[in-house]
């Protein structure tokens, strides 16, 4: 643990960052020391990212100053804040896919005998940056031919060999089964022992609260408060950065209905066998498991985007063929994907047409859209998900991670779906707007829908679900329910083999 | 203030760049201004236009049609060629139709071949010029005595010349269309996010063959009015109009990344375009620097295009 005589390395003041119409940063003050691991938290919109890229050089701040070792410093681009020592790894890597592991982490200072690339040398000194953090990756190999985690510890070997001081990390986590993450919290120590400072910026607190010395919390573009995590907790922290508390635990009592949807022997291409279950109305099934494990695919498979084959999938008693998505629309399956941006968004289209475009048909007067009947259904949907915008004409882009998801939900309900498929409703989505789809969702089956839910968010599946089925190797591992249903009974049987 | 100022130029930035090259031409020549150079300037701008209008769809669904140059030329000698047997109204609607196909096959070739629209249409450009070469044997096809053809380009209506009535009447529908009907929202839905599209259930496919088919009429159609400009129809005619078409279009304000289409935009584009041509005709400007200006326009508009998050890989992915 850093000690508070360690010296300060880099150290942000009254740091401000206008944008049109928000302030995005205001008056904020940070600092990092040797050795330390400092955990930036906020929810969407907090202003994380504005100071990510602001210490990236990819932004100008508009007000405050920047000390490094106490000198005053100024990042006009990025090339700056690397001559500094500083190394900032994005959530969307800087890595050119194919070239090598060692091209990549020498890229632009490639070590030269007699004006050519020494290659030798250049694989040697990566393979010793590769021990340093014992990874076990041959940089010979093209990184496109790495797993996204190992991808991510080529970034971490590329600033560590970087001779980086300060490492900045935003959101390293977000595409690592649970294993890996494992593996890049001690990393990410290890190279605080080695007197890096490290600005981890993440809002998976569990993850903070392994990882890190100190957490500041910023709210709104404001610093909230900065303490060592060991005077802190979970709860104090998501006090902080919502303003309120949250609700944890299981799901509420539902009275269960008829059996709407029936799987039987359900195959999907390369990644699932012999799936089988039933899912009654007012009912949510859990399907859990680690990234890999087949749960997403047979989410996929049953809305027909994979090559899949079962015995016998009955939808309200009728034979559903799983080979497109129109099918499975027409057949009142709704599905909201896990990627929402590559998936699901149509980002140039306002948050009306966004919801309505399922429904286009229905909205027919002639041969064209009657356009106040499709703003009554949409303003009619915006209202039910309390979806926050300025205008039901806004582009949805505009709008925030946890409005667009309910505006991807209002879409499947538009359709008037009596299924649902939600692969990792919450993901990018911010605390205060989790809790909010949760009760969404609670009223939705309430009200007699059934939800078949993916998520590999163990609170959440828990919180969420009746029953949860769990997935490892693409073949399910059993069920549990009511008591036996528990964080740690799900990880037992999600790492069985 | 700054803001709405910047809307302003964003949505109107086309208008008045044409009314301030407008001034600067009529102060310039005061033969800019006349009535019969207006009409010949719009008269010109339509016929890009009515390609352009073709195209705007085919980018707003993220996509390009490189063909549509050929295609022009393979419809005006098809229906050139028909005259003597069907009668000019017959043969009218048989180019449109030469020109559908094609377009329907650029389509096929994306969805069932699975090949980039960028490389697709490119291979129809020479493929198509090959076979309009081929069919006329390379010779020039005249229409002896069937003035009757004119009709697309001589006839007046109410003073004004049929080719810039097509471009309007063209505008007003594919406006209509894109704004107002189930196919016009689902080609921006693509346009926007292609496997998102496909996940809200649109019919992805059967989308794009019906966008082809539509540039590949709007070719086919600026064509035959360019062939009855000269009663002439022959395989080279019309080469290198694709670029003029999608310039028309990045310049009216048509972002090249898809997702939303402007008719208006693209109408005043192609009028900017004949605009400048024509003052440059009108200055006695050889005409090798118009096509010069007219590649000029086009980079500057990319750039704009370019600097609001257009991403030139795009055009070499498969659809989704």
């Amino acid at each position: 643990m850093a000690e508070e005589n360690h010296r300060i390395l880099l150290e942000v003041q009254e740091m401000t960052r206008r944008f049109p119409g928000v302030l995005a940063l205001n008056n904020v003050d940070f600092d990092v020391r040797a050795g330390e691991v400092h955990a930036l938290v906020g929810e969407n919109g907090a202003g994380k990212s504005t100071m990510i890229n602001i210490l990236a050089g990819v932004l100008q701040p508009s007000g405050g100053k920047m000390l490094l070792d106490g000198n005053p410093v100024v990042f006009h681009n990025p090339a700056d804040t690397q001559k500094a020592g500083i190394s900032v790894i994005f959530q969307e890597f800087n890595l050119v896919p194919h070239l090598s592991v060692a091209e990549n982490i020498f890229i632009n200072r490639e070590p030269t005998r007699s004006g050519m690339i020494d290659w030798q040398k250049m694989n040697l000194l990566s393979a010793e940056a590769l021990k340093r953090l014992e990874i076990d990756i041959d940089p010979r190999v093209p990184v496109s031919s790495l797993s996204v985690a190992q991808q991510q510890l080529v970034e971490i070997a590329r600033a560590l060999a970087f001779d980086a001081r300060v490492i900045v990390m935003d959101e390293p986590t977000a595409a690592l089964s649970e294993r890996e993450v494992d593996r890049l919290l001690e990393i990410v120590r290890s190279m605080a022992k080695e007197n890096v400072g490290v600005i981890y910026v993440s809002h998976k607190l569990e993850e903070v609260f392994r990882v890190a010395d100190r957490i500041t919390i910023l709210r709104d573009g404001a610093h909230i408060l900065t303490d060592k995590a060991s005077n802190l907790n979970e709860e104090k922290v998501i006090y902080a950065m919502v303003g309120r508390a949250l609700v944890h635990g299981k799901c509420p009592d539902r009275p269960i209905g008829e059996v709407v949807l029936s799987v039987k022997n359900l195959d999907v291409e390369d990644s699932v066998r012999n799936v089988s279950f039933e899912l009654r109305t007012g009912e949510v099934l859990g399907l859990a498991g680690l990234m890999g494990s087949g749960a997403n695919e047979v989410v996929e498979a049953l809305f027909g985007l994979r090559k899949a084959h079962a015995d016998e999938i009955v939808l309200q008693g009728k034979a559903l063929a799983i080979d497109n998505p129109r099918n499975a629309i027409h057949s009142r399956l709704g599905y909201v994907p896990n990627d929402r941006k590559k998936a699901g968004l149509l980002p140039d289209l306002s948050v009306k047409q966004n919801i309505s475009i399922g429904i286009l048909e229905r909205l027919r007067k002639l041969f064209w859209i009657d356009g106040s009947r499709e703003e009554g259904s949409a303003e009619t949907y915006r209202g039910k998900l309390n979806v926050r915008c300025s205008s039901l004409n806004q582009r949805i882009s505009n709008l925030s991670g946890g409005n667009q998801q309910k505006v991807m939900l209002a879409r499947s309900l538009a359709e008037d779906c009596k299924v649902m498929l939600l692969a990792e409703p919450t993901r990018g989505v911010d605390v205060g707007a989790k809790a909010e789809i949760y009760s969404l969702i609670d009223i939705l089956v309430d009200s007699g829908m059934a939800v078949l839910l993916q998520s590999s968010e163990l609170p959440e599946i828990i919180r969420l679900s009746n029953r949860v089925m769990v997935f490892s190797s693409g073949q399910s591992r059993g069920e549990l329910a009511g008591e036996e249903l528990t964080q740690e009974s799900v990880m037992a049987l999600a790492t069985r083999v | 203030m700054e803001n709405t100022l910047k809307k302003i130029w964003k949505s109107y930035s086309i208008g008045v760049v044409v009314v301030v090259v407008g001034i600067i031409l009529s102060l310039l020549s005061p033969r800019f201004l006349s009535i019969g150079n207006l009409l010949n300037v719009m008269t010109n701008a339509s016929l890009v236009a009515i390609l352009g209008l073709g195209m705007t769809l085919a980018i707003a669904s993220g996509n390009f049609d490189l063909s549509v140059g050929s295609t022009a030329a393979f419809a005006g000698c098809i229906s050139f060629s028909l005259v003597p047997v069907i009668g000019v109204p017959a043969s009218i609607a048989a180019g449109l139709a030469a020109g559908a196909l094609v377009g329907l096959i650029n389509g096929l070739i994306i969805t069932e071949l699975r090949v980039p629209a960028f490389i697709a249409t490119l291979g129809m450009l020479t493929i198509v010029r090959g076979a309009a070469l081929i069919y006329t044997d390379g010779k020039d096809l005249y229409l002896f005595g069937q003035t009757g053809y004119k009709v697309l380009s001589g006839e007046y209506l109410f003073g004004i010349p049929t080719p810039i009535l097509l471009a309007v009447g063209i505008a007003l529908l594919l406006g209509f269309i894109v704004s107002q009907t189930r196919f016009g929202r689902h080609i921006l839905a693509i346009g926007s996010n292609p496997s998102a599209a496909q996940r809200s259930g649109i019919p992805t496919n059967r989308v794009l063959w019906a966008i082809f088919s539509i540039v590949g009429a709007t070719a086919a159609l600026s064509g035959m009015i360019i062939s009855s400009q000269v009663l002439t129809a022959n395989g080279r005619l019309a080469t290198g109009l694709e670029l003029s078409a999608i310039a028309v279009v990045v310049l009216g304000g048509t972002a090249l990344s898809g997702g939303q289409a402007t008719m208006i935009g693209t109408m005043l584009g192609a009028l900017l375009i004949s605009m400048v041509n024509n003052g440059l005709n009108l200055l006695n400007v050889p005409i090798f620097y118009q096509e010069l200006t007219v590649g000029v326009l086009m980079l500057g508009a990319l750039a704009v295009n370019i600097s609001q998050g257009f991403d030139v890989r795009r055009l070499f992915r498969r659809q989704a």
